[in-house]
């Protein structure tokens, strides 16, 4: 039995060590999502957008003395089983520099703490937006360039408070998403002395939540918040919500802004929606990114690809600050993007790498934001509040 | 590529192996010993995972906690958690035959999924628990994957010998005969329903410790882990594949499938970069070739149950 288990095992890695033998000067940076399981609709959108940070960079001279920069596909399957997995298998088979992902919550969690972090590999998560990801004990290595979902719900409390909202119901999708917007919410919107009538998540895909619904108007509030997806849940709750009159006035998250309200209810009937979403920069840098990834071929528009965009550049970044050294990548990484230097926007590789080697701060200010960690290596988002006018969305107030 | 990361992922195989082997050992006694059609295998995953979180992982606010109990206390407890779990569910459930059984069991699972996400007061819902500890966690990478693969193989080792030792026993000899003429059993003056809740709980309870080792590898355990693709179905086509009603098959099955499953990864990133994406399908259709070319050809498994029902050579043992 043992000895089975020994040769089958051996014979198994000496395959791939001769089938990894090959392309060895190349430096590889992990690119660890969820390709298969629930957010498979999503992946492959974030997986190009980051692929196309490296091909920037190989387009403009290379990494370090003209090496290739390679990205290396891994499937988390949007679980910690197999976020662990595919999180090992960069590490140590592929040997990676760094790590672009996981693109699910769970999976960061698991993957940093059985992996990464004990390997002092630094990791950038484009979506994980957990608020358990902050208090990971991480020796400074697991990042996100996605806020907390923590910092949006307070945010969204904040604004709400001083536009006048006073007593309001919250409806959640049950998922580490919904849970993590509500409760910040909950937790500034009391602190503001806010008055919530009303606090229920719900699970999705259900043909009728009138009975939820219900319960929540019962507390006497108008206004409703609604962190869901609008395409999805979130839609057949506003619908419901409006057609039976249980509430006057609706408040999404960032889920919420989608096209799908508008075109299924229509915008005379959403006068009294208003959605929080993240915003881009009022810098160049959106629209560097947006004209280059359509020139790729991709939809600048499709959730988290700024994100995933910005990770892996800024990986590429602190890897040549770094020289190549992994366990520097990580205070490198702080330094590249701390708001002192000189400006480098989305694709400026080439101008970046003169930078470094002179040894001039550089200061990258991403698609999707400045990206300026703070000490536990979170972004503050930017967000605005929208309200449904004549053409769609459009920015009603800035959220602080 | 280096020899030390090599051996990196090998310990990291290792321990996996290891803790889908506890799973599919359980589930052996209950399908394997006791022909109980369990697909509810995450539930008690979940409940041993979340069991030992809840005693060894330090306060956070929001949510029971806080007792910091040493690993061995979490894990025992887990065991327990499952085992108890599974006592009513079990009489209730045991009561159907096969494919009923199978459809109430997956109902169970998704009941407890579905409490593990919404009580934030005891598992602090769809976030999950953090900061877990784990054994040996302190040390360097390698030395701590190669202390906790200990630990694994030696729980493994344990499991194996006490459920080995109880096939041969007259219980096991019992409870294959309940599972192949359960009036014949009864004829003979057997308890069937109370011994096929005992074969529940047995088995419950190793799943229980499986999940429990899982979380403390992990250091971290959420909703996301009681996926029944991963924690189920998985461990199901281990059986199958090393053979039902053999130990020795669970754990070789466990392996096999493991090493495909996670193996099968690196040889299709050998393809040209534009399939890197489309390619990780693969697997899955790996998985599903194997079994399906398992059951056609060898139905029974790569180690088929020992036909006497007997693998001790030495007549003169317990009778």
């Amino acid at each position: 039995m043992k000895s089975k288990f020994i040769a089958i095992a051996g014979g198994l890695l000496a395959a791939t060590a001769l089938a990894g033998a090959t392309a060895k000067a190349d430096v590889k940076i992990g690119l660890i999502g969820g390709v298969s399981g629930p957010i498979a609709a999503m992946a492959p959108s974030m997986i190009s957008a980051a692929q196309l940070a490296f091909q920037q960079v190989n387009e403009q001279g290379g990494i370090l003395d003209g090496e290739k920069l390679v990205g290396v596909v891994g499937d988390s399957a949007c679980n910690p089983q197999g976020g662990t997995d595919a999180a090992t298998k960069a590490v140590n088979i592929e040997g990676v520099s760094a790590i672009v992902g996981p693109h699910c919550s769970g999976a960061v969690l698991a993957a940093a703490g059985s992996v990464t972090i004990p390997a002092g590999i630094t990791v950038v998560t484009p979506s994980g937006t957990s608020p358990e990801i902050t208090g990971l004990d991480d020796k400074d290595t697991v990042f996100r360039t996605v806020p907390s979902d923590d910092y949006q719900g307070r945010a969204l409390a904040r604004t709400l408070k001083e536009k006048g909202y006073n007593k309001v119901a919250v409806a959640y999708i049950n998922n580490d998403y919904g849970t993590g917007l509500a409760d910040a919410f909950k937790a500034e919107f009391e602190a503001q002395s806010g008055e919530i009538a009303g606090f229920a998540a719900h699970e999705d895909g259900k043909a009728s939540y009138r009975s939820n619904l219900a319960e929540l108007a019962s507390g006497g509030a108008d206004t409703l918040v609604i962190f869901d997806y609008g395409d999805g849940t979130g839609l057949t709750i506003l619908r419901q919500a409006l057609e039976n009159g249980f509430f006057e006035k609706f408040v999404g998250g960032d889920g919420m802004k989608s096209d799908a309200p508008i075109n299924e209810l229509g915008a005379e009937n959403l006068a009294t929606f208003v959605a929080s979403s993240p915003v881009g920069e009022k810098s160049d840098s959106l629209d560097v990114f947006n004209e280059a990834y359509k020139a790729a071929g991709g939809d600048p528009d499709a959730i988290f690809v700024t994100t995933s965009y910005d990770a892996a550049f800024m990986l590429a970044l602190a890897v040549e600050k770094a020289g190549g050294d992994k366990a520097g990548v990580s205070a490198a990484l702080r330094e590249i993007s701390n708001g002192e230097g000189e400006a480098i926007l989305p694709g400026e590789w080439e101008k970046a790498k003169k930078l470094i080697a002179a040894g001039t701060a550089i200061d990258y200010k991403g698609a999707a934001g400045d990206h300026n960690f703070d000490a536990a290596g979170d972004v503050p988002g930017t967000y605005a509040l929208f309200e449904v006018g004549a053409d769609g969305f459009e920015v009603m107030v800035e959220m602080k | 590529m280096e020899l030390i990361g090599l051996a990196n992922y090998a310990l990291f195989m290792g321990i996996f192996i290891g803790i889908y082997a506890l799973l599919a050992l359980g589930l052996n006694i209950q399908w394997g010993f006791a022909g109980l059609f369990n697909a509810g295998i995450a539930g008690f995953f979940a409940v041993g995972a979340y069991t030992s979180a809840i005693l060894t992982s330090p306060s956070a606010d929001g949510r029971l906690g806080g007792f910091e109990l040493p690993f061995f206390v979490g894990w025992f407890g887990a065991m327990v958690a499952a085992a108890l779990i599974a006592w009513p569910i079990g009489k209730i459930c045991l009561r159907f035959r096969s494919d009923y059984l199978a459809i109430a069991t997956i109902g169970v699972a998704e009941i407890i999924r579905l409490v593990i996400k919404s009580e934030e007061v005891l598992t602090n819902g769809a976030r999950g628990i953090t900061n877990i500890p784990r054994p040996f966690g302190d040390l360097p990478y390698v030395q701590s994957q190669l202390a906790y693969l200990a630990i694994v193989a030696a729980v493994l080792v344990v499991a194996y010998l006490m459920v080995q030792r109880q096939f041969n026993a007259p219980w096991g000899r019992m409870m294959r005969a309940i599972r192949d003429n359960e009036l014949a059993a009864r004829a003979m003056g057997k308890n069937v329903e109370y011994r096929r809740l005992e074969a529940f709980i047995f088995g419950a309870a190793l799943m229980g410790l499986g999940g429990a080792l899982f979380a403390h590898f992990n250091r971290s355990i959420t909703p996301e882990a009681i996926d029944p693709m991963v924690a189920t179905f998985l461990v199901w086509i281990m059986l199958i594949l090393g053979g039902s009603g053999n130990n020795k098959g669970a754990i070789l099955g466990a392996t096999v499938v493991w090493i495909i499953w996670s193996v099968s990864e690196i040889a299709t990133d050998q393809l040209p970069h534009e399939y890197a994406v489309k390619a990780k399908y693969i697997r899955l259709f790996l998985i599903g070739l194997m079994l399906q070319l398992v059951l056609r050809f060898r139905p029974e498994g790569i180690l088929p149950e020992p036909l006497r029902g007997d693998t001790r050579t030495d007549d003169n043992a317990v009778k």
